[in-house]
């Protein structure tokens, strides 16, 4: 184990390299430039035996991504926003033909009204696409997650693809401490890839092929009930991850406080660190609150979120981007869970377009959350926002 | 065109109707299905047609290839496409049957094997629902509109054509009507990752979508003959078989596969020695 001072992307590119990732097809785009750079830095220095393959296009990237892992060997990208869009139609590829290809996705706000920076209207989109998806907190996780996520992917009973997600700048351009394990630590919990189906002259096989109603419909069941086996192996790699390097992250969520905590927020991504401050903050006064970080999007961890919301009077959802309906989308997963559960559920917006989230922004979530334990004034709120809402 | 046809027929005798295609792998020569739905009151069924009142086969291959009578009312009643009398027609059901040869109809008068309004004439000499003339009227106005004006009328004639020629009389039950043998895996037993030869059935490696199948060379109007002794061995026409219905001996001769070979021709204009000729018809 080495001490190494990271970035998010370049925690991202250490642990694709300590993965052995063979092939790397990429295309760059701000954010995550500096995760795909570093790589072929590695590469070309020697320092990784790995192929990487400059794309003409996001869409080119995944493309190549799908054929790579369909020969059967380990293959990563990375992507952020418009590239992530631009990759949509192939994005669905991969889940059916069952190719466990990890991706990098810095968060990074699409479209007219936006810049460069964080928001999740990104990535949210693809939650059908049948790509698993991890949201992470600091450099750290992200190092780890990508680890677990070629753990995750490519055991026998998920194989699916996944996409690791980190905040635009947050977290891609923070600088912070990372642990970075050695090659042979890693190589113990990580065996050599083995696919499910492979492409080789020598056994001529047809993959990603149309398919008639008289078979889709099962092929999807199957996909559907892959995404859901995977939630218990994701509980499981983390725990086995944990004794391998000391780190754990409670699998699909993590609970802050949550012990006796009367009133939740649930958050992802890198919002949970000054979540958390807020939350310390409101403890040293009494008040009874609590955290809970979503670690997944898909598959969404239902049973988990039910589970650590017993005994909880109000209950609040921050989302990083808007369904442009009235609500977020971890809100509607978040509340489709618990509905009978009966406490009331809000939805806190804010961040949007990269907008800093400060600690009073989370104590006056918390706010507003035990406000609705009495009376629900307000299903949604967005915090910020200059001008009545 | 003939289904969409047929509805718009009965709509002009003050009828409810419905048409609509089921397509698979969509290519003139392929088995389709199209269905048309009649009433006297608005239809708000959309389901396809298991039990049909009515049959059309517009291509006798079809009988030995597809159980087309399958749910077929008994009281129901079916037009084919032949030169046989219906009492030689085999739909294995004895029901009301009219023979047309639509074909010749339709190489007559359009120049061209294209049935799908001759066989509209024979449908009404079937059934007294629509009249000849609805039919007439809408092959006009549906023809008309995406061939032009002359191009309805000339369609509309053989529709009548086929009218006239037209037998009346009952089909043959010889045959049994055997459903066809088809892979209906749940879904634990679909090999995932949509790739092919993994399962097997009775033998044969299938999958979804899988060629083993769907015998595309069923699709054929034109077969390739192999003259042996004419062929250099430049495999060109194994390279450019879009089906890889060509595959290579040891020494580069080659072999057909007239199960997936649709008849296309183009292993015989790439030969450089003429090795391969095409031949009219499904068969050599």
């Amino acid at each position: 184990m080495t001490i190494k001072v990271l970035s998010g992307d370049h925690a991202v590119a250490y642990a694709v390299k300590l993965c052995r990732a063979d092939v790397i097809p990429a295309y760059p785009i701000t954010p995550q430039t500096l995760i795909i750079e570093k790589i072929s830095d590695f590469v070309n220095d020697g320092e990784m035996d790995a192929t990487f393959m400059p794309a003409d296009s996001e869409h080119s990237a995944m493309s190549m991504a799908i054929g790579a892992e369909a020969t059967g060997v380990r293959t990563f990208t990375a992507t952020a926003s418009q590239g992530l869009a631009l990759m949509h139609e192939m994005l669905y590829v991969a889940p059916q033909t069952r190719l466990p290809i990890v991706m990098a996705n810095v968060n990074r706000s699409l479209g007219a009204g936006s810049g460069i920076w964080a928001e999740y209207n990104d990535s949210m989109p693809e939650r059908e696409s049948g790509w698993m998806q991890a949201y992470v907190e600091d450099s750290q996780e992200a190092l780890d997650t990508i680890i677990q996520a070629y753990r995750i992917c490519e055991d026998p009973r998920v194989m699916l693809p996944m996409m690791v997600c980190l905040d635009a700048f947050v977290l891609s351009h923070t600088v912070e401490k990372v642990l970075v394990p050695e090659q042979a630590e890693v190589d113990s919990f990580l065996p050599r890839f083995r696919p499910l189906n492979v492409l080789d002259p020598a056994d001529p096989k047809f993959i990603n092929i149309a398919v008639s109603p008289a078979h889709s419909m099962e092929m999807r069941y199957q996909l559907d009930h892959q995404m859901r086996q995977a939630a218990p192996m994701i509980n499981l790699i983390d725990e086995e991850f944990g004794k391998h390097f000391g780190r754990r992250y409670g699998g699909m969520i993590e609970r802050y406080r949550m012990s006796d905590a009367e009133h939740a927020l649930i958050t992802l991504g890198s919002a949970t660190s000054t979540a958390r401050v807020a939350v310390d903050q409101l403890r040293a006064q009494g008040r009874k609150v609590g955290l809970i970080k979503l670690r997944y999007m898909r598959p969404f961890p239902h049973q988990e979120i039910q589970e650590a919301v017993k005994g909880v009077k109000a209950l609040g959802v921050f989302d990083r981007s808007i369904a442009l309906n009235g609500f977020g989308p971890v809100f509607t997963e978040v509340r489709n869970s618990v509905y009978r559960q009966g406490m009331p559920v809000t939805n806190h917006i804010a961040g949007i377009g990269g907008r800093d989230l400060t600690i009073p922004t989370f104590v006056q979530m918390f706010d507003k959350i035990e406000q609705s334990a009495n009376a629900l004034e307000r299903e949604c709120y967005w915090h910020g926002l200059r001008g009545e809402m | 065109m003939a289904a969409q046809t047929i509805a718009e027929a009965a709509i002009y005798e003050g009828l409810e109707a419905q048409a609509f295609p089921f397509f698979g792998a969509e290519r003139r020569g392929a088995p389709v299905m199209a269905f048309c739905r009649i009433d006297d009151k608005k239809i708000s069924v959309r389901t396809q047609v298991y039990q049909p009142d009515m049959l059309v086969v517009m291509d006798e291959s079809l009988l030995d290839i597809e159980p087309v009578a399958d749910g077929l009312k008994p009281n129901g009643s079916a037009v084919v496409n032949t030169k046989l009398s219906p009492d030689k027609v085999d739909l294995g059901i004895r029901v009301k049957c009219v023979s047309v040869d639509a074909t010749t109809v339709a190489l007559e008068m359009l120049k061209a094997p294209i049935v799908n309004t001759a066989i509209l004439g024979a449908m009404a000499k079937a059934n007294d629902i629509v009249t000849l003339e609805s039919i007439k009227k809408a092959i006009a106005s549906r023809f008309g509109e995406h061939l032009g004006e002359e191009a309805g009328r000339i369609n509309a004639a053989a529709a009548q054509a086929a009218y006239d020629r037209a037998v009346l009389g009952e089909s043959a039950a010889q045959r049994p009507i055997v459903k066809k043998r088809a892979w209906t895996p749940t879904w634990q037993d679909i090999p995932p990752g949509v790739a092919l030869g993994q399962a097997d059935m009775n033998g044969l490696k299938v999958g979804p979508g899988s060629a083993f199948q769907v015998r595309t060379g069923t699709w054929r109007t034109r077969t390739p003959r192999y003259l042996r002794e004419k062929c250099v061995r430049c495999a060109k026409c194994w390279f450019i078989c879009p089906d890889a219905a060509i595959s290579r001996e040891s020494d580069d001769h080659i072999q057909i596969d007239y199960d997936h070979c649709k008849g296309c021709g183009v292993c015989a204009s790439i030969c450089p020695a003429k090795a391969i000729e095409m031949a009219k018809g499904a068969k050599l």
